[in-house]
Protein backbone atom coordinates (compact mmCIF):
# COMPACT_ATOMS: atom_id res chain seq x y z
CA UNK A 1 0.00 0.00 0.00
CA UNK A 2 1.25 3.40 -0.60
CA UNK A 3 2.34 6.06 2.12
CA UNK A 4 -0.54 8.99 0.90
CA UNK A 5 1.65 12.28 0.82
CA UNK A 6 -1.54 13.86 2.61
CA UNK A 7 -0.49 11.57 5.81
CA UNK A 8 3.59 12.09 5.08
CA UNK A 9 2.47 15.78 5.34
CA UNK A 10 0.32 15.34 8.62
CA UNK A 11 3.34 13.53 10.10
CA UNK A 12 5.83 16.01 8.77
CA UNK A 13 4.11 19.16 9.87
CA UNK A 14 2.73 17.73 13.01
CA UNK A 15 4.87 14.14 14.24
CA UNK A 16 7.58 15.98 16.19
CA UNK A 17 5.12 17.90 18.86
CA UNK A 18 2.74 15.00 18.52
CA UNK A 19 5.24 12.49 20.08
CA UNK A 20 6.77 15.11 22.57
CA UNK A 21 3.25 15.04 23.82
CA UNK A 22 2.87 10.99 24.05
CA UNK A 23 6.12 10.58 25.46
CA UNK A 24 5.49 11.72 29.18
CA UNK A 25 2.27 10.01 28.86
CA UNK A 26 3.76 6.90 27.62
CA UNK A 27 7.30 7.14 29.26
CA UNK A 28 8.57 4.87 26.69
CA UNK A 29 9.64 5.53 22.80
CA UNK A 30 8.23 2.34 21.00
CA UNK A 31 4.92 2.97 22.99
CA UNK A 32 4.97 6.40 22.64
CA UNK A 33 5.01 6.11 18.69
CA UNK A 34 2.45 3.48 18.64
CA UNK A 35 0.44 6.16 20.30
CA UNK A 36 1.10 8.43 17.79
CA UNK A 37 0.98 6.82 14.54
CA UNK A 38 -2.38 5.16 16.01
CA UNK A 39 -4.17 8.33 16.31
CA UNK A 40 -2.86 9.57 13.17
CA UNK A 41 -4.59 6.57 11.55
CA UNK A 42 -7.58 6.61 12.95
CA UNK A 43 -7.73 10.41 12.19
CA UNK A 44 -6.56 9.80 8.28
CA UNK A 45 -9.26 7.21 7.86
CA UNK A 46 -12.25 9.43 10.18
CA UNK A 47 -11.24 12.34 7.29
CA UNK A 48 -10.93 9.90 4.29
CA UNK A 49 -14.42 8.64 5.04
CA UNK A 50 -15.58 12.20 4.31
CA UNK A 51 -15.49 13.58 8.06
CA UNK A 52 -14.97 17.56 8.54
CA UNK A 53 -11.19 18.60 8.16
CA UNK A 54 -10.65 20.66 11.20
CA UNK A 55 -9.51 24.65 12.08
CA UNK A 56 -6.78 23.63 13.96
CA UNK A 57 -5.44 20.30 13.15
CA UNK A 58 -2.54 19.69 15.78
CA UNK A 59 -5.71 20.49 18.09
CA UNK A 60 -7.30 17.78 16.29
CA UNK A 61 -4.73 15.27 16.76
CA UNK A 62 -3.53 15.89 20.22
CA UNK A 63 -6.84 15.23 20.90
CA UNK A 64 -7.08 11.70 19.25
CA UNK A 65 -3.23 11.61 20.57
CA UNK A 66 -5.26 11.86 24.18
CA UNK A 67 -8.35 9.69 23.27
CA UNK A 68 -6.35 7.17 22.07
CA UNK A 69 -4.03 7.17 25.10
CA UNK A 70 -6.97 6.60 27.30
CA UNK A 71 -8.95 4.08 24.97
CA UNK A 72 -5.71 2.45 24.85
CA UNK A 73 -5.29 2.80 28.71
CA UNK A 74 -9.11 1.24 29.47
CA UNK A 75 -7.99 -1.87 27.56
CA UNK A 76 -5.42 -2.34 29.32
CA UNK A 77 -6.79 -1.48 32.89
CA UNK A 78 -7.97 -4.77 33.48
CA UNK A 79 -4.32 -6.51 33.53
CA UNK A 80 -2.41 -6.30 36.86
CA UNK A 81 0.97 -5.23 35.94
CA UNK A 82 3.80 -6.72 38.34
CA UNK A 83 6.42 -4.56 39.32
CA UNK A 84 8.94 -4.60 41.79
CA UNK A 85 8.93 -0.85 42.31
CA UNK A 86 7.55 0.62 45.62
CA UNK A 87 5.42 3.29 44.71
CA UNK A 88 6.04 4.75 48.20
CA UNK A 89 9.91 4.34 48.26
CA UNK A 90 12.07 7.14 49.29
CA UNK A 91 14.30 8.60 46.59
CA UNK A 92 17.86 7.56 46.93
CA UNK A 93 20.68 9.47 48.63
CA UNK A 94 22.72 10.78 46.10
CA UNK A 95 25.21 13.54 46.20
CA UNK A 96 23.32 15.47 43.25
CA UNK A 97 20.11 16.01 45.18
CA UNK A 98 18.54 18.46 42.56
CA UNK A 99 18.91 15.50 39.63
CA UNK A 100 17.30 12.91 41.29
CA UNK A 101 14.73 14.67 42.51
CA UNK A 102 13.83 15.52 38.64
CA UNK A 103 14.25 11.68 38.08
CA UNK A 104 11.92 11.18 40.87
CA UNK A 105 9.13 13.30 39.68
CA UNK A 106 9.76 11.42 36.33
CA UNK A 107 9.38 8.58 37.45
CA UNK A 108 6.50 9.26 39.73
CA UNK A 109 4.87 10.80 36.72
CA UNK A 110 4.71 7.04 35.31
CA UNK A 111 2.58 5.93 38.30
CA UNK A 112 -0.02 8.17 38.01
CA UNK A 113 -3.29 7.03 36.42
CA UNK A 114 -4.06 7.64 33.06
CA UNK A 115 -6.48 10.74 33.50
CA UNK A 116 -3.82 12.01 36.17
CA UNK A 117 -1.30 12.26 33.68
CA UNK A 118 -3.28 13.53 30.29
CA UNK A 119 -4.66 16.27 32.72
CA UNK A 120 -0.96 16.85 33.91
CA UNK A 121 0.93 16.53 30.44
CA UNK A 122 -1.77 19.02 28.72
CA UNK A 123 -1.57 21.94 32.05
CA UNK A 124 2.07 21.65 32.32
CA UNK A 125 3.57 20.65 29.42
CA UNK A 126 0.87 21.97 26.15
CA UNK A 127 0.15 24.71 28.64
CA UNK A 128 -3.69 24.49 28.14
CA UNK A 129 -6.09 26.11 30.94
CA UNK A 130 -8.50 23.51 32.49
CA UNK A 131 -11.49 24.59 30.34
CA UNK A 132 -10.07 23.09 27.29
CA UNK A 133 -8.94 20.22 29.15
CA UNK A 134 -12.14 19.70 30.04
CA UNK A 135 -13.47 19.72 26.73
CA UNK A 136 -10.85 17.76 25.24
CA UNK A 137 -11.60 14.78 28.04
CA UNK A 138 -15.42 15.25 28.03
CA UNK A 139 -15.62 16.32 31.55
CA UNK A 140 -16.51 18.64 33.56
CA UNK A 141 -13.96 21.56 34.45
CA UNK A 142 -13.99 20.84 37.91
CA UNK A 143 -12.99 17.02 37.22
CA UNK A 144 -10.44 18.54 35.88
CA UNK A 145 -9.32 20.50 38.84
CA UNK A 146 -9.53 17.20 41.14
CA UNK A 147 -7.14 15.03 38.97
CA UNK A 148 -4.79 17.47 39.12
CA UNK A 149 -4.91 17.99 42.54
CA UNK A 150 -4.69 14.43 43.25
CA UNK A 151 -1.99 13.95 40.99
CA UNK A 152 0.08 16.24 42.32
CA UNK A 153 -0.81 15.25 45.68
CA UNK A 154 0.45 11.20 44.50
CA UNK A 155 3.40 13.33 42.76
CA UNK A 156 4.34 15.18 45.84
CA UNK A 157 4.51 11.98 48.16
CA UNK A 158 6.88 9.70 45.74
CA UNK A 159 8.90 12.67 44.80
CA UNK A 160 9.58 14.48 47.83
CA UNK A 161 11.18 12.11 50.81
CA UNK A 162 9.18 12.12 53.85
CA UNK A 163 10.02 14.74 56.39
CA UNK A 164 11.72 16.76 54.33
CA UNK A 165 9.46 20.10 52.78
CA UNK A 166 8.66 20.54 49.47
CA UNK A 167 10.82 23.86 49.26
CA UNK A 168 13.82 21.89 50.81
CA UNK A 169 13.68 19.16 48.10
CA UNK A 170 12.82 21.19 45.30
CA UNK B 1 1.99 27.98 40.60
CA UNK B 2 3.70 25.81 43.25
CA UNK B 3 6.94 24.92 42.73
CA UNK B 4 5.93 20.70 42.13
CA UNK B 5 3.44 22.12 39.70
CA UNK B 6 6.99 24.44 37.95
CA UNK B 7 8.93 21.19 38.31
CA UNK B 8 6.61 19.00 37.04
CA UNK B 9 6.34 20.93 33.30
CA UNK B 10 10.72 21.68 33.59
CA UNK B 11 10.93 17.88 34.37
CA UNK B 12 8.40 16.88 31.10
CA UNK B 13 10.38 19.57 28.75
CA UNK B 14 13.82 17.89 30.09
CA UNK B 15 12.41 14.82 28.04
CA UNK B 16 11.53 15.90 24.53
CA UNK B 17 15.27 14.88 23.65
CA UNK B 18 13.91 11.29 24.31
CA UNK B 19 11.12 11.62 22.16
CA UNK B 20 10.76 9.59 19.12
CA UNK B 21 10.76 11.71 16.00
CA UNK B 22 8.03 12.64 13.34
CA UNK B 23 10.75 10.70 10.70
CA UNK B 24 11.21 7.63 12.77
CA UNK B 25 7.01 7.95 12.50
CA UNK B 26 7.20 8.07 8.63
CA UNK B 27 9.45 5.09 8.66
CA UNK B 28 7.28 3.34 10.78
CA UNK B 29 4.17 4.23 9.07
CA UNK B 30 6.06 3.21 5.08
CA UNK B 31 7.12 0.15 6.87
CA UNK B 32 3.47 -0.57 7.91
CA UNK B 33 1.70 0.43 4.98
CA UNK B 34 -0.42 3.33 5.30
CA UNK B 35 -4.13 3.39 4.02
CA UNK B 36 -4.65 3.27 0.39
CA UNK B 37 -5.53 6.32 -1.34
CA UNK B 38 -9.43 6.75 -2.00
CA UNK B 39 -10.65 8.25 -5.27
CA UNK B 40 -13.02 9.98 -3.10
CA UNK B 41 -10.29 11.64 -1.39
CA UNK B 42 -8.11 12.49 -4.32
CA UNK B 43 -11.12 14.65 -5.54
CA UNK B 44 -11.33 16.24 -2.00
CA UNK B 45 -7.78 17.45 -2.19
CA UNK B 46 -8.16 18.70 -6.02
CA UNK B 47 -11.30 20.06 -5.04
CA UNK B 48 -9.75 21.83 -2.17
CA UNK B 49 -6.24 22.75 -4.56
CA UNK B 50 -8.83 24.70 -6.81
CA UNK B 51 -10.05 26.87 -3.91
CA UNK B 52 -8.76 30.28 -3.81
CA UNK B 53 -5.82 31.29 -1.80
CA UNK B 54 -8.25 33.22 0.86
CA UNK B 55 -9.91 30.21 1.46
CA UNK B 56 -6.90 27.88 1.70
CA UNK B 57 -5.66 30.82 4.46
CA UNK B 58 -8.33 30.28 6.89
CA UNK B 59 -7.51 26.58 6.48
CA UNK B 60 -5.06 25.17 8.47
CA UNK B 61 -2.91 22.21 7.36
CA UNK B 62 -4.30 18.17 6.45
CA UNK B 63 -4.78 19.41 2.52
CA UNK B 64 -2.32 22.30 2.67
CA UNK B 65 0.83 21.75 1.11
CA UNK B 66 2.92 21.36 4.27
CA UNK B 67 5.38 24.12 2.77
CA UNK B 68 2.82 26.68 3.24
CA UNK B 69 2.40 25.64 6.78
CA UNK B 70 6.37 25.45 7.98
CA UNK B 71 6.48 29.06 5.75
CA UNK B 72 4.39 30.67 7.87
CA UNK B 73 6.52 29.51 10.81
CA UNK B 74 9.64 31.03 9.31
CA UNK B 75 7.66 34.41 9.22
CA UNK B 76 6.61 33.74 12.65
CA UNK B 77 10.41 33.20 14.08
CA UNK B 78 11.25 36.23 11.58
CA UNK B 79 13.28 33.77 9.18
CA UNK B 80 13.06 33.20 5.10
CA UNK B 81 13.58 29.88 5.07
CA UNK B 82 11.02 28.29 2.74
CA UNK B 83 12.73 24.44 1.87
CA UNK B 84 11.85 22.84 5.12
CA UNK B 85 9.24 21.16 3.70
CA UNK B 86 9.81 18.69 6.61
CA UNK B 87 12.77 20.08 7.96
CA UNK B 88 11.06 22.37 10.08
CA UNK B 89 12.90 23.80 13.51
CA UNK B 90 11.14 22.47 16.77
CA UNK B 91 9.94 23.66 19.52
CA UNK B 92 10.99 22.74 23.02
CA UNK B 93 9.43 23.66 25.91
CA UNK B 94 11.75 25.10 28.74
CA UNK B 95 9.41 25.89 31.63
CA UNK B 96 5.20 25.68 31.79
CA UNK B 97 3.63 27.94 29.18
CA UNK B 98 7.48 29.56 27.69
CA UNK B 99 7.85 28.10 24.24
CA UNK B 100 11.82 28.48 23.45
CA UNK B 101 12.97 28.26 19.34
CA UNK B 102 16.14 25.74 19.84
CA UNK B 103 18.38 26.19 16.74
CA UNK B 104 17.81 22.33 15.59
CA UNK B 105 16.34 21.45 12.37
CA UNK B 106 15.12 17.93 11.57
CA UNK B 107 15.20 15.90 8.82
CA UNK B 108 12.95 16.20 5.37
CA UNK B 109 10.84 13.11 5.41
CA UNK B 110 12.15 12.38 1.72
CA UNK B 111 15.25 13.00 -0.17
CA UNK B 112 13.22 14.53 -3.01
CA UNK B 113 15.64 15.45 -5.83
CA UNK B 114 18.51 13.94 -8.08
CA UNK B 115 21.54 14.04 -5.75
CA UNK B 116 22.99 16.42 -4.69
CA UNK B 117 19.95 17.73 -3.31
CA UNK B 118 19.07 19.76 -0.68
CA UNK B 119 16.37 21.00 0.85
CA UNK B 120 16.59 24.54 0.82
CA UNK B 121 19.72 27.05 0.02
CA UNK B 122 21.81 28.50 2.90
CA UNK B 123 19.91 31.18 4.99
CA UNK B 124 21.34 33.67 7.16
CA UNK B 125 24.67 32.43 6.33
CA UNK B 126 27.12 32.55 3.83
CA UNK B 127 27.45 29.20 1.51
CA UNK B 128 28.82 30.68 -1.84
CA UNK B 129 32.28 30.74 -0.51
CA UNK B 130 32.31 27.58 1.49
CA UNK B 131 30.16 24.32 1.75
CA UNK B 132 29.84 25.73 5.09
CA UNK B 133 30.75 28.01 7.64
CA UNK B 134 34.21 27.58 9.59
CA UNK B 135 32.34 28.73 13.17
CA UNK B 136 31.41 25.93 14.76
CA UNK B 137 27.25 25.08 14.49
CA UNK B 138 25.17 25.38 17.44
CA UNK B 139 23.15 22.02 16.24
CA UNK B 140 23.48 19.24 13.55
CA UNK B 141 21.56 16.83 12.18
CA UNK B 142 22.28 13.96 10.07
CA UNK B 143 20.02 12.52 7.91
CA UNK B 144 20.59 9.11 6.15
CA UNK B 145 18.42 8.09 3.03
CA UNK B 146 17.93 5.40 1.24
CA UNK B 147 15.70 4.39 -2.40
CA UNK B 148 12.37 3.93 -2.11
CA UNK B 149 10.95 1.36 -4.20
CA UNK B 150 7.41 3.25 -5.01
CA UNK B 151 8.63 6.22 -6.49
CA UNK B 152 10.06 5.96 -10.02
CA UNK B 153 9.68 8.57 -13.14
CA UNK B 154 8.22 7.60 -16.02
CA UNK B 155 11.56 5.63 -17.20
CA UNK B 156 11.52 3.75 -14.30
CA UNK B 157 14.00 4.76 -12.55
CA UNK B 158 14.32 5.24 -8.89
CA UNK B 159 13.95 9.00 -8.04
CA UNK B 160 12.31 8.86 -4.22
CA UNK B 161 14.46 8.15 -1.31
CA UNK B 162 13.12 8.04 2.57
CA UNK B 163 14.38 8.88 5.47
CA UNK B 164 16.09 5.93 7.69
CA UNK B 165 17.72 7.46 9.84
CA UNK B 166 17.84 10.74 11.48
CA UNK B 167 20.57 11.94 14.42
CA UNK B 168 20.86 15.09 16.11
CA UNK B 169 24.49 15.25 17.03
CA UNK B 170 25.96 15.15 20.66
CA UNK B 171 29.50 16.04 20.12
CA UNK B 172 32.12 16.67 17.21
CA UNK B 173 30.62 19.74 16.01
CA UNK B 174 33.86 21.61 15.75
CA UNK B 175 35.38 18.84 13.77
CA UNK B 176 32.08 18.58 11.81
CA UNK B 177 32.96 22.41 10.18
CA UNK B 178 35.97 21.97 10.08
CA UNK B 179 35.81 18.90 7.92
CA UNK B 180 33.37 20.60 5.73
CA UNK B 181 34.49 24.41 5.65
CA UNK B 182 37.45 23.66 3.79
CA UNK B 183 36.27 21.20 0.83
CA UNK B 184 37.75 22.36 -2.49
CA UNK B 185 35.26 24.11 -4.71
CA UNK B 186 33.85 22.46 -7.99
CA UNK B 187 34.96 24.62 -10.98
CA UNK B 188 32.65 25.91 -13.27
CA UNK B 189 32.17 23.58 -16.16
CA UNK B 190 34.53 20.79 -14.90
CA UNK B 191 33.80 17.55 -15.76
CA UNK B 192 34.63 14.66 -13.26
CA UNK B 193 35.95 11.54 -14.94
CA UNK B 194 34.75 8.99 -12.90
CA UNK B 195 34.15 5.33 -13.42
CA UNK B 196 30.25 4.15 -13.13
CA UNK B 197 29.92 1.24 -11.14
CA UNK B 198 26.47 0.26 -10.15
CA UNK B 199 25.94 0.14 -6.83
CA UNK B 200 23.71 0.92 -3.53
CA UNK B 201 23.62 4.59 -2.67
CA UNK B 202 23.12 6.37 0.01
CA UNK B 203 22.54 9.54 0.97
CA UNK B 204 22.96 11.97 3.85
CA UNK B 205 22.13 15.41 4.23
CA UNK B 206 23.60 17.05 7.18
CA UNK B 207 21.39 19.97 8.70
CA UNK B 208 23.64 22.78 9.96
CA UNK B 209 22.08 25.16 12.59
CA UNK B 210 23.78 28.65 14.09
CA UNK B 211 23.56 30.90 16.83
CA UNK B 212 21.35 34.13 15.15
CA UNK B 213 19.09 31.97 12.85
CA UNK B 214 21.25 30.89 10.24
CA UNK B 215 21.06 27.13 8.46
CA UNK B 216 22.69 25.58 6.30
CA UNK B 217 22.51 22.04 4.74
CA UNK B 218 24.96 19.95 2.79
CA UNK B 219 24.19 16.53 1.03
CA UNK B 220 26.76 14.52 0.56
CA UNK B 221 26.48 10.57 -1.34
CA UNK B 222 28.08 7.38 -0.65
CA UNK B 223 27.93 5.60 -4.16
CA UNK B 224 30.21 2.89 -5.52
CA UNK B 225 31.76 5.30 -8.22
CA UNK B 226 31.97 8.17 -6.15
CA UNK B 227 30.48 10.44 -8.98
CA UNK B 228 28.11 11.94 -7.17
CA UNK B 229 28.90 15.07 -6.01
CA UNK B 230 28.66 17.08 -2.70
CA UNK B 231 26.78 20.38 -2.52
CA UNK B 232 24.89 23.06 0.05
CA UNK B 233 23.03 24.40 -3.23
CA UNK B 234 25.07 26.95 -3.86
CA UNK B 235 28.47 25.53 -3.52
CA UNK B 236 29.77 22.50 -4.71
CA UNK B 237 32.26 20.38 -4.14
CA UNK B 238 33.45 16.80 -5.66
CA UNK B 239 35.01 16.27 -2.25
CA UNK B 240 32.79 13.54 -0.48
CA UNK B 241 31.72 13.47 3.38
CA UNK B 242 29.42 10.38 3.69
CA UNK B 243 31.80 8.60 5.12
CA UNK B 244 31.72 10.71 8.08
CA UNK B 245 28.36 11.45 8.18
CA UNK B 246 27.46 8.10 8.10
CA UNK B 247 29.71 7.09 11.24
CA UNK B 248 27.80 10.27 13.11
CA UNK B 249 24.47 9.06 12.15
CA UNK B 250 25.22 5.56 13.78
CA UNK B 251 27.55 7.48 16.59
CA UNK B 252 25.77 10.85 17.14
CA UNK B 253 29.47 12.26 16.88
CA UNK B 254 30.99 13.80 13.88
CA UNK B 255 34.39 11.85 13.53
CA UNK B 256 37.57 13.35 14.67
CA UNK B 257 39.53 13.81 11.46
CA UNK B 258 42.75 11.33 11.25
CA UNK B 259 46.20 13.41 12.49
CA UNK B 260 47.51 12.23 9.69
CA UNK B 261 46.42 12.04 5.95
CA UNK B 262 49.90 11.82 4.28
CA UNK B 263 49.32 11.36 0.98
CA UNK B 264 45.82 10.18 0.62
CA UNK B 265 43.02 11.70 -1.18
CA UNK B 266 41.23 14.80 -0.19
CA UNK B 267 41.85 18.55 -0.76
CA UNK B 268 41.40 22.09 0.39
CA UNK B 269 39.64 25.21 -0.44
CA UNK B 270 41.96 27.62 -2.25
CA UNK B 271 43.66 24.71 -4.93
CA UNK B 272 41.34 25.45 -7.25
CA UNK B 273 43.27 28.76 -7.77
CA UNK B 274 46.50 27.97 -6.98
CA UNK B 275 47.96 24.70 -7.38
CA UNK B 276 49.56 25.02 -3.56
CA UNK B 277 47.74 27.41 -1.55
CA UNK B 278 49.72 29.95 0.43
CA UNK B 279 50.47 29.40 4.06
CA UNK B 280 51.51 25.71 4.28
CA UNK B 281 53.76 24.47 7.06
CA UNK B 282 54.73 21.49 5.55
CA UNK B 283 55.44 18.97 2.65
CA UNK B 284 55.16 15.21 2.85
CA UNK B 285 56.81 13.76 -0.21
CA UNK B 286 55.46 9.82 -0.88
CA UNK B 287 57.32 8.06 -3.34
CA UNK B 288 56.32 4.37 -3.29
CA UNK B 289 57.28 3.49 0.08
CA UNK B 290 59.47 6.39 0.66
CA UNK B 291 57.95 8.78 2.86
CA UNK B 292 59.53 12.26 3.71
CA UNK B 293 58.39 15.22 5.91
CA UNK B 294 59.71 18.76 5.27
CA UNK B 295 59.27 22.12 7.46
CA UNK B 296 61.46 24.14 5.65
CA UNK B 297 63.37 24.84 2.43
CA UNK B 298 60.43 23.58 -0.07
CA UNK B 299 58.88 26.96 -0.88
CA UNK B 300 60.74 26.90 -3.92
CA UNK B 301 58.83 23.52 -5.15
CA UNK B 302 55.78 25.42 -4.04
CA UNK B 303 56.85 28.85 -5.96
CA UNK B 304 57.58 26.48 -8.72
CA UNK B 305 53.53 24.62 -9.26
CA UNK B 306 51.91 27.75 -8.66
CA UNK B 307 54.27 29.26 -11.62
CA UNK B 308 53.22 26.53 -13.86
CA UNK B 309 50.30 27.11 -16.68
CA UNK B 310 47.31 25.34 -15.09
CA UNK B 311 44.01 24.05 -16.23
CA UNK B 312 40.83 22.56 -15.17
CA UNK B 313 41.26 19.23 -13.60
CA UNK B 314 39.56 16.49 -15.06
CA UNK B 315 41.26 13.94 -12.92
CA UNK B 316 42.37 12.15 -15.47
CA UNK B 317 45.92 11.41 -17.32
CA UNK B 318 46.85 9.65 -19.88
CA UNK B 319 50.14 7.30 -20.26
CA UNK B 320 52.60 7.96 -22.43
CA UNK B 321 56.00 6.78 -23.46
CA UNK B 322 58.24 5.20 -21.99
CA UNK B 323 55.39 4.25 -19.71
CA UNK B 324 57.32 3.95 -16.49
CA UNK B 325 58.95 6.36 -13.77
CA UNK B 326 58.41 7.51 -10.62
CA UNK B 327 54.71 8.95 -9.48
CA UNK B 328 55.27 11.03 -6.90
CA UNK B 329 52.25 12.39 -4.21
CA UNK B 330 53.32 15.91 -2.59
CA UNK B 331 51.10 16.69 0.62
CA UNK B 332 51.01 20.18 1.84
CA UNK B 333 49.89 20.85 4.72
CA UNK B 334 48.36 23.38 7.12
CA UNK B 335 47.70 24.79 10.54
CA UNK B 336 43.93 24.45 9.80
CA UNK B 337 42.25 22.00 7.85
CA UNK B 338 43.14 19.86 5.36
CA UNK B 339 45.97 19.27 3.41
CA UNK B 340 46.52 19.51 -0.26
CA UNK B 341 47.45 17.07 -2.39
CA UNK B 342 49.22 17.49 -5.68
CA UNK B 343 50.02 14.17 -8.11
CA UNK B 344 53.41 14.37 -9.77
CA UNK B 345 53.73 12.00 -12.80
CA UNK B 346 56.32 10.98 -14.80
CA UNK B 347 54.87 9.21 -17.46
CA UNK B 348 51.09 10.43 -17.17
CA UNK B 349 49.96 13.66 -19.10
CA UNK B 350 49.22 15.95 -17.50
CA UNK B 351 51.51 15.15 -15.34
CA UNK B 352 50.48 17.13 -12.21
CA UNK B 353 47.38 17.66 -10.28
CA UNK B 354 45.76 18.57 -7.34
CA UNK B 355 41.95 17.71 -8.34
CA UNK B 356 40.80 21.24 -9.19
CA UNK B 357 44.30 21.87 -11.12
CA UNK B 358 46.01 19.97 -13.80
CA UNK B 359 49.51 21.58 -15.48
CA UNK B 360 50.60 19.14 -18.35
CA UNK B 361 54.38 19.18 -17.66
CA UNK B 362 56.56 18.33 -14.80
CA UNK B 363 59.76 18.87 -16.11
CA UNK B 364 60.46 21.64 -13.84
CA UNK B 365 59.08 19.88 -11.07
CA UNK B 366 60.72 16.44 -10.90
CA UNK B 367 64.17 17.68 -10.42
CA UNK B 368 63.33 19.80 -7.32
CA UNK B 369 61.46 16.33 -6.10
CA UNK B 370 64.19 14.45 -6.04
CA UNK B 371 66.88 17.30 -4.83
CA UNK B 372 64.68 17.67 -1.27
CA UNK B 373 64.61 13.82 -1.29
CA UNK B 374 68.14 13.40 -1.70
CA UNK B 375 68.71 16.06 0.99
CA UNK B 376 65.73 15.27 3.64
Amino acid sequence: MDLDEALTDLVACNGDRLLRVGFPLTHDRAAAQDLVQGALLRVYLTVRRGGREPQDWYAYLRRAVINEYLRTGRLLSGTEVVTDRVPEAPPAESADGQVDDRAEVWAALGTLSARQRAVLVLRYYEGLPDGEIAALLGCREASVRSLASRGLAAMRRLAVPAGVAEEDAI
Amino acid sequence: MSDIEELVGQVMAEHDDEAPRAGDLLHALAGAGAPAETWSWRRRRGGLAARGRAARASRAGWLLPAAAGIAVGAVMIGSAWAGGLFGGRHATRTAIGQTTRLAELSCPARYRGAAPWVPARPVGVGGRSRLAPLRTPASAVVCGYVPDLRYKDLAGHLVGRVLTRQRQLTGGLAALAGDLAWLPRLLPGQQIACLLVLGPQSNYLIGLAYRGGGRIWVSTTADASGCVLTSNGDFTTFSNASAQAAKAARTGRWPEPPRSVSCGSGGRLGQETAMVPAGSTSLTICAGRTVRTLTSGYQDLVAALNALPARTSTRECSSKPPFHGQNYQLEFAYPQGPAVQVRVSAYCYPAIDNLSLQAYSAKAILPIIKRLLRAS
